[in-house]
Formats: C-alpha cells, sequence, structure tokens
C-alpha cells in the first residue's frame, strides 16, 4: 500500500519505500497512541500540580492527590508513559529507516508494549495509593519494576535487530542516539530494581545511587532520543547538510562519558561528601562541550521557528531548550549561584522543561514526519497542526517564564529572614498562574494532536503523494 | 562507527565506570560512617527514630511532604539556612545513616523541617497546635483534613478533640496517622555537631 | 536548498532520500570519507580548556575525595585557617555529669550533704585525702559511722557501690569513677590532685571485695 503514491509524484515512489514504514506500522501507531494518552494524562497531572501552587486548596480533599502524590504520578506518567513510549516508537522507527531493512520481531514489540503500559499504570496506582519512593525522576514503586524492567528490555530488542540488521555497517549520528537511548533504559531500570528497591543502600548512599539513576535517564536517555530525531529530521527535510558533522562523534562520546558524571551535580550543599557533588560540577564543566557540538551541528534548526515545516519548527523548540537547559544544569550548581537557585522553582523547572520543552518537541517533529510515512495518508488537518505548535511553543514559554519568575521571587525573599512562609506564597501566585496556563494551552495541542492521529489511524487508502522517502 | 560490538562495549564501559564512581564509591564511602560515640555525655549519635515517630517517618513519605519540605541544612554561609534559624551546622551523611531513602528533598516550598522539633519547643508549639495546624492548613499549605474524623459528641468531647468549633454536638478527632506524624515532626533535631560538621572558620575574610 | 516543489506540510516532504542522507555522512566503501573525527579548531580548544578548568575545580574543590569534608573550600581554609578545634575531653565536665547524674541525690549539688545523714564532701578531708581509699568507697559502697569536719554521721544510710558487686552496683567504668572523683577532689574549693583512670583500673582488678567498706576497715590499708 506504501506504494500506491499518487502519479504526480516527481520522485518514483518506489524509489526510497523503506521496509520499515509497513513492516512496523501496527507497532508504531500503537507505540504512539498510547504515548500521546499518557502525555495526556501526564499534562493534566502536571496541571493539577501547578494549579495547587498557587490554589493549595485545589483537591485537598483527597488524600489520593496531596501535591507530593501529584508530582510523583506526574513525573512517572510523562516519563515512563510519554517519553518512554514515545521513545519506543521514535527509535524503532530511526533505526529502521537508516537501517533500511525489515522491522523484526514487531510481535515481541507489541506485547513487550503492552507490558510496558500495564506497568506504568500499576506504578500511578500505586503511587496514588501512597507508595511513593521518594527518589525523584526514579518513582517506580518496587510492585511495578519488575514489569517495567522485562518489557524494556523485550522492546528494546526491536532496536538491536534494526541495529544488527542494518545493511550499511558505517552508522549515522541518529543510530548512536537511539541506540544509546535503547540501551539505557533497561540498564537504569535494572539499577533502579536492585539498587533502590530491593537492596537500598542506607542513608544518603541511596539519594546518591538515586541522583545517578534519575539524572542518567534525563541525560542519556531522554536527550539522547530528542537528538536521534533531530539528526535525522534536519538534513532529511532540508537537504541542507550538517554544518561540521565530523564533530558529530566526539559529542556524542562526550554525553556518554562525561554524562553519567553529571548527575550529582544536584546535591551541591548537601549531606554529602563534597566530591561527590564537585565530580557532578567538573563532569558538566567538560559536558559544555557537548553542548556546543550540538549548536554547531543543530543550532541552524533554530532558525527553522518560522518556518513553515512543521517538523522544523519544533525541531527548533527542542534544539533551543536543550541547549538553554544543557549550560542551566551547571549553572544552577555552580557556588555564587546555588544560595540562589537551589530548591526554588528555577531548579524544579529543569525536569519539567527537559520534558516538555525538549523531548516533547522533537518527539511531534518526529512524529509529524514518520506518521504520514507509516499509513500512507497525509495529516487530515494542517490547522490543527499549526495550532498545536502554536499553543505547545507559547505554553513552554509560559512555563519557563513562569517558573523562572517564581523562583528567583522566592530566592530574594528567602535570604530575608523576617518574611515567614505563608507571606512568600501569596506574592509568587502571578508568575504560577502563567505555569497553570501554559500547561493548560499544552494539553489542548495534545487533544489536536490525537485528533489528528485519530484520522491517521482510521482506515483509508493511501494518499501521500510524492512516495514515502 | 560501524563495529557495533566495539560501539556497545564503548557505551557499556564508560557509563559503568560511572556507575562504580560514583554509585559504588560513595556508597562505599559512606556505609562506613558509624554513629558518633560522645565520651562526654556517653552517647551515641544520631539518634533513631523510634516507635510512633518511626511510623509517621512513613505517613510524611507517603503523603509526600518532602516535595515542599527539605529536609537539609546547608552550612552557614551558603544561602540563608542558618538566618532563617533552621540549623548553624550543615547536615551530614552521619545524620542520615540510620535512614532509607531520607526524605531529603528538592524544593521548599515551606520551611525545611530538619530542626523542627527544638524549633516548635522553642516556638511554643504542642501537639495539640500542630495537628490544629494540619488540620487547618496555613496560607501556603494545604489542610489535611482525611488524616482527622469528624465525629459526634457522645457525652462528654473526647481529651484528643483539636479545640477547634466543630458545628454544635461535633468534635475533630486526630487519626494515629495525625499523631504519628505530629510526633515524626516533633522528633526531627539535628543539633549535635558532628567533627566533619563543625563550620570552618576562616582566619581572614575572603581566604577563598 | 533542494526543496520537494510539491511540499504539503500536511505530510512533510523530505528533501531528500534516506540513501541520500546517509551517503553523505556514512561512507558506503571501507574507507571513510567522513574522516577526521578529531576535534577541529575551535572545538577541541575549547574542549582542553574545560577539561583543564575541570581538573582544577575537582582540585581544589573535591576535598581530596574524602568522606569527611563536607565543605568544597576546606582546601582554601586549611592553609589559613583552623579547622574548629574537635572537643578535647575535658575530665571535670565529664565527672561533674556522672556526680550530676547520681551523687548529687545525697550529697546535694553544693556538696554539703545533708546533716546528720549525708556527710558533705566540700572540704572534706577523705574527699580530698588518699585516693586509695576514695577509690575504694566509690567503687565498693561505704557503711558504719563516718565522722567528717568534726562532725559524725551514724552512717544508717549506706553509700552504695558504684564498681560492680555480686547483685549490683551501679557498674560505672573506671572513666567514670576516676571523672567523678576528680570532678569531687576540685569542686567547691577542694584542692586535691586528680585521679587517674588507671588507678582506678588497678584497685579494681586487685581488691575483691563483696560488701561495703567501713572507716574502720578503710584504715588499715595503705
Amino acid at each position: 500500500m506504501t506504494a500506491t503514491a499518487s502519479t504526480a509524484s516527481p520522485v518514483p515512489a518506489t524509489a526510497d519505500v523503506r521496509p520499515v514504514d509497513t513492516t512496523a506500522r501496527g507497532a508504531l501507531l500503537l507505540q504512539l497512541t498510547f504515548a500521546l494518552l499518557w502525555l495526556l494524562a501526564g499534562g493534566t497531572f502536571a496541571l493539577i500540580h501547578s494549579i495547587q501552587l498557587h490554589t493549595p486548596l485545589f483537591f485537598a480533599d483527597f488524600s489520593w492527590f496531596t501535591f507530593g502524590r501529584v508530582q510523583a504520578v506526574m513525573e512517572t506518567s510523562l516519563l515512563y508513559g510519554w517519553v518512554a513510549n514515545a521513545g519506543f516508537a521514535a527509535s524503532l522507527w530511526l533505526l529502521g529507516r537508516l537501517g533500511g531493512a525489515p522491522a523484526r520481531g514487531v510481535g515481541l514489540t507489541v506485547v513487550a508494549t503492552v507490558f510496558w503500559n500495564i506497568g506504568v499504570a500499576l506504578a500511578v496506582i500505586l503511587l496514588i495509593a501512597g507508595n511513593l519512593t521518594g527518589n525523584a525522576l526514579v518513582q517506580l514503586p518496587l510492585g511495578s519494576l519488575p514489569l517495567l524492567l522485562i518489557s524494556s528490555a523485550i522492546a528494546a530488542s526491536s532496536a538491536v535487530y534494526a541495529w544488527a540488521d542494518r545493511r550499511n555497517r558505517e552508522t549515522y549520528a541518529t543510530q548512536w542516539y537511539a541506540a544509546l537511548a535503547s540501551f539505557v533504559l533497561p540498564w537504569f531500570l535494572s539499577v533502579a530494581l536492585t539498587m533502590l528497591a530491593l537492596a537500598p543502600d542506607h542513608g544518603v548512599a541511596e539519594t546518591v545511587a538515586a541522583t545517578w539513576t534519575g539524572q542518567g535517564l534525563l541525560l542519556l536517555w531522554l536527550a539522547p532520543l530528542a537528538l536521534a530525531a533531530l539528526y535525522y529530521l534536519y538534513p532529511k527535510a532540508t537537504g541542507r547538510e550538517v554544518p561540521c558533522y565530523s564533530l558529530a562523534k566526539a559529542g556524542f562520546w562526550l554525553l556518554v562519558v562525561f554524562g553519567p558524571w553529571a548527575g550529582t551535580r544536584e546535591l551541591v550543599g548537601g549531606p554529602f561528601p563534597a566530591w561527590i557533588p564537585a565530580l557532578g560540577v567538573a563532569a558538566s564543566i567538560v559536558l559544555l562541550v557537548h553542548y556546543a557540538i550540538i549548536a554547531v551541528n543543530l543550532g541552524p534548526v533554530i532558525g527553522q521557528f518560522f518556518g513553515r515545516s512543521n517538523a522544523l519548527r519544533f525541531g527548533a523548540l527542542s534544539v533551543f531548550f536543550y541547549l538553554v537547559l544543557g549550560v542551566a544544569g551547571l549553572v544552577c550548581s555552580l557556588f555564587p549561584l546555588v544560595p540562589w537557585l537551589q530548591f526554588t522553582y528555577v531548579s524544579e523547572a529543569r525536569t519539567l522543561l527537559m520534558i516538555l520543552g525538549v523531548f516533547a518537541p522533537a518527539m511531534f517533529a518526529a512524529i509529524y514526519f514518520l506518521v504520514p510515512r507509516a499509513t500512507g495518508k497525509p495529516w487530515a488537518a494542517q490547522g490543527l497542526i499549526t495550532q498545536h505548535f502554536r499553543f505547545w511553543a507559547l505554553g513552554v514559554l509560559l512555563i519557563a517564564v513562569g517558573f523562572v519568575g517564581a523562583g528567583l521571587q522566592q530566592s530574594t525573599l528567602f535570604f530575608a529572614p523576617n518574611i515567614q512562609f505563608t507571606q512568600i506564597d501569596p506574592t509568587l501566585k502571578v508568575w504560577l498562574l502563567l505555569t497553570s496556563a501554559g500547561l493548560g494551552l499544552q494539553l489542548i495541542g495534545t487533544v489536536f494532536l490525537l485528533v489528528n492521529l485519530g484520522y491517521q489511524i482510521a482506515p483509508g487508502a493511501s494518499t501521500l503523494e510524492g512516495g514515502n522517502s | 562507527m560501524k563495529n557495533g560490538a566495539l560501539f556497545f562495549l564503548g557505551v557499556f564501559g564508560a557509563i559503568a565506570l560511572s556507575w562504580g564512581g560514583v554509585v559504588l564509591a560513595s556508597s562505599h564511602q559512606i556505609s562506613k560512617i558509624q554513629p558518633y560515640y560522645d565520651t562526654l555525655e556517653s552517647q551515641f549519635y544520631p539518634y533513631k527514630q523510634a516507635g510512633i515517630a518511626a511510623e509517621g517517618e512513613q505517613v510524611y513519605k507517603s503523603m509526600g511532604c518532602a516535595a515542599c519540605h527539605t529536609q537539609e541544612v546547608r552550612r552557614p554561609g551558603l544561602g540563608y539556612d542558618d538566618l532563617r534559624g533552621w540549623g548553624k551546622r550543615q547536615s551530614v551523611a552521619r545524620d542520615y545513616i540510620y535512614e532509607s531513602t531520607p526524605p531529603l528533598g528538592e524544593l521548599r516550598r515551606g520551611p525545611d523541617l530538619t530542626n523542627f522539633g527544638p524549633r516548635a519547643v522553642k516556638l511554643g508549639l504542642d501537639e495539640t497546635h500542630l495537628l490544629t495546624q494540619l488540620y487547618l492548613g496555613s496560607a501556603g499549605m494545604p489542610p489535611y483534613r482525611f488524616l482527622f474524623e469528624r465525629q459526634k459528641v457522645i457525652g462528654e468531647p473526647l481529651s484528643t478533640a483539636l479545640p477547634i468549633n466543630a458545628g454544635p454536638g461535633y468534635q475533630i478527632i486526630p487519626s494515629y496517622h495525625a499523631k504519628a506524624l505530629v510526633a515524626y515532626l516533633l522528633s526531627l533535631k539535628q543539633d549535635y555537631v558532628y567533627p566533619e560538621a563543625q563550620p570552618l572558620e576562616p582566619a581572614k575574610e575572603g581566604t577563598n | 536548498m533542494s526543496q520537494n516543489p510539491s511540499n504539503n506540510p500536511r505530510q512533510e516532504a523530505a528533501a531528500q532520500t534516506d540513501d541520500a542522507l546517509l551517503s553523505k555522512y556514512v561512507p558506503a566503501g571501507e574507507k571513510g570519507a567522513v574522516r577526521g573525527s578529531g576535534l577541529p579548531g575551535a572545538i577541541s580548544v575549547l574542549f582542553s580548556f574545560l577539561l583543564c578548568f575541570a581538573g582544577i575545580y575537582l582540585d581544589r574543590y573535591a576535598g581530596d575525595f574524602s568522606a569527611k569534608v563536607y565543605n568544597e573550600n576546606s582546601r582554601a581554609y586549611a592553609a589559613s585557617a583552623v579547622p574548629a578545634a574537635p572537643k578535647a575531653f575535658d575530665m571535670v565536665a565529664y565527672g561533674k555529669k556522672q556526680f550530676m547524674s547520681a551523687c548529687v541525690n545525697c550529697h546535694q549539688a553544693t556538696g554539703l550533704g545533708v546533716p546528720g545523714v549525708y556527710p558533705p564532701l566540700a572540704g572534706s578531708d577523705i574527699a580530698q585525702g588518699d585516693e586509695q581509699h576514695l577509690i575504694r568507697i566509690v567503687l565498693f559502697g561505704l557503711t558504719g559511722p563516718v565522722t567528717v569536719k568534726g562532725v559524725t554521721f551514724p552512717g544508717v544510710v549506706q553509700m552504695p557501690a558504684f564498681g560492680e558487686v555480686p547483685g549490683g552496683g551501679y557498674k560505672w567504668t573506671d572513666k567514670q569513677i576516676a571523672a567523678v572523683l576528680t570532678f569531687v577532689r576540685q569542686e567547691w574549693g577542694n584542692k586535691a590532685p586528680a585521679v587517674a583512670e588507671a588507678t582506678v583500673t588497678q584497685i579494681r582488678k586487685s581488691v575483691n571485695r563483696d560488701k561495703p567498706w567501713t572507716i574502720p576497715e578503710l584504715m588499715k590499708v595503705k
């Protein structure tokens, strides 16, 4: 069906039909549907969470919806629901496309995806019931971890197949990052299962392990998935070359070698021997080179923010926030700024922005590009796509401005010991309302995408122009 | 890069190295820390949470209190922690050796609770005060009414009833969880100064 | 830039095929077209600079990777300042704590005792006298009449044993006993030399007794 492109096509349709589009279609659409449903759920929890910031009475009468539990559920459904599912799909498709071979083991992937989502749902239920682990970013109760670990390992098998079956032995940057991400998720989950859930170290040693795992997932799983998509989409959609591509390999290995050391920078000033956070800061300093290389390679995408291509304008948003957050990660841990930024909303916002500002736009870019190729149909409504972009971009901006404003306000007031916390809170309200508005806009944007995706999934003949290249 | 095995070996090696260098090394160092014996006071520090306070810690974690309250004091000079009276010395690893997943927290929406016990005593806040505050909430903190029960008064009001007007013929009774939580909060303190927690005193200003 | 002429944003037209894309970056043959994976120019300067900087950062702020350093500036302080001295062991203060935990009940915080029942320690010849006697009294207790500062106490209420005796005793350590005696001998204007922990250890080892001393018995001890 993929080969039945319209006759007006300027490119011969059969010239570049990638087998992955047809063989992996079912798995891709399933994963993307799960991903978007989780994004909707996680976005809703993020909105509740944000409303509770400026209106503490919101849902205060339900023990399932205490601020702490909503935060854990929000983090889990966004990271392990949205990021994981979208990541499965993106790496399956990108590795398959660049490998050029039909996808293998799709049935297994589908089963693994279903069980993964059962696992995430289980985790969310356990969290709502109060089984908080207390480990930021790894809020996965013991009951859900074995299932998640096994299904993530099986889901990674499709990436292994695609990597092994590749027709061209040499590999492209997208393949490195996608393979890295597929590898890191099961590995870090096994660390979470053994070192955090089953046999937790006592005292703050467990905090170090949890920080290494959680920050490692952000740096070596979430970010690489975004980079994989961006490295593919930029040259693919513009036809331009990636500037100074020879640097890409160094950029990748810098992230792999120094990234996992960088996480402990978050522990600065805490009850840890000084070398632990110092190592994190030192690694983050070297990691700046990685961000510089990404800026050289993918920086031009930012210029496409006002362009017409859906993939590229989402990509622009993603690259921009990736670079900003890369530098912010170091800045928030430098001693002159620690007293001002630590424990404030500025520091807190970074995780949310990594998911909603870096990862999500990169995945939207990939989704807008890959789904028509998998289904053989163009998107039903360009209007919805444009609105999705506008809502999302404005939303991220509002979230960032709201949290940074509230955080800076907080820190100035913290330094005045006579000002009580009960007095600080009301002054932040205006800023935090912006954040809620941003999250609300993004929820609407997600609905737009879901509507469009619904049309894509609905049966119908292929009407793609110009083949599936 | 075309050698897949080499690629995966490289990735594996790099990440395993950092796992050893960060997770294993710190675990090795931290797990060796023993309670500190003060010969003068013939006493080991820190104290172990026991009884109802230990149960309160579970309530604290389960409610996700750590989402808004930290339990780590930074040293004087690094921030405002000592100015706000949260602690005169920084928290160190030894303070937490008895805890599993210490609720250090990441955001200060509310005050730090590391030394809440002594602070409450100083402010004259007793169990009843704190339970009442938990029930009523405050400007920034939501009320936790589901930890209390509104009961009909049968005969005399119970002695545990909160001093709150709960409507004619009714009283507000704290649940066991609420009492455990407050007992935990009142037990929180890091007032013993370990040698490694001693603030360093520069001889001259601006030596760093 | 080779935009697809029929660029329909609803399907995100591709500007090049995957094979074309790969061929640019990924050489088909054995010899790579994109070699030189080294760091060109500015980036390698940046890398070397930041690597040095990170090394210096670790050297200065990692506290020599010690488990006991929490202040990352300890290196800077170490040269110019003293880390606040660790609390030295204060025998008298430790002794006072022991005194306040037990002795104070009878001998009182003033060291004056209770007239007619508990003899005073302040200004007492026994308290400031032979440490051999004193240690024995504290280890095993004292019973019977005792004369202090010219007043005779009948000794109806006997002094308990602070060492270990069959079926009782406070089971204090040698250090506790040495400290409390040192405190008693130097408080309230008393002026007698400190009692060493070793002396207590020695007496505890050499004396085998299961009942309190009396003054006449003690006087025989030399």
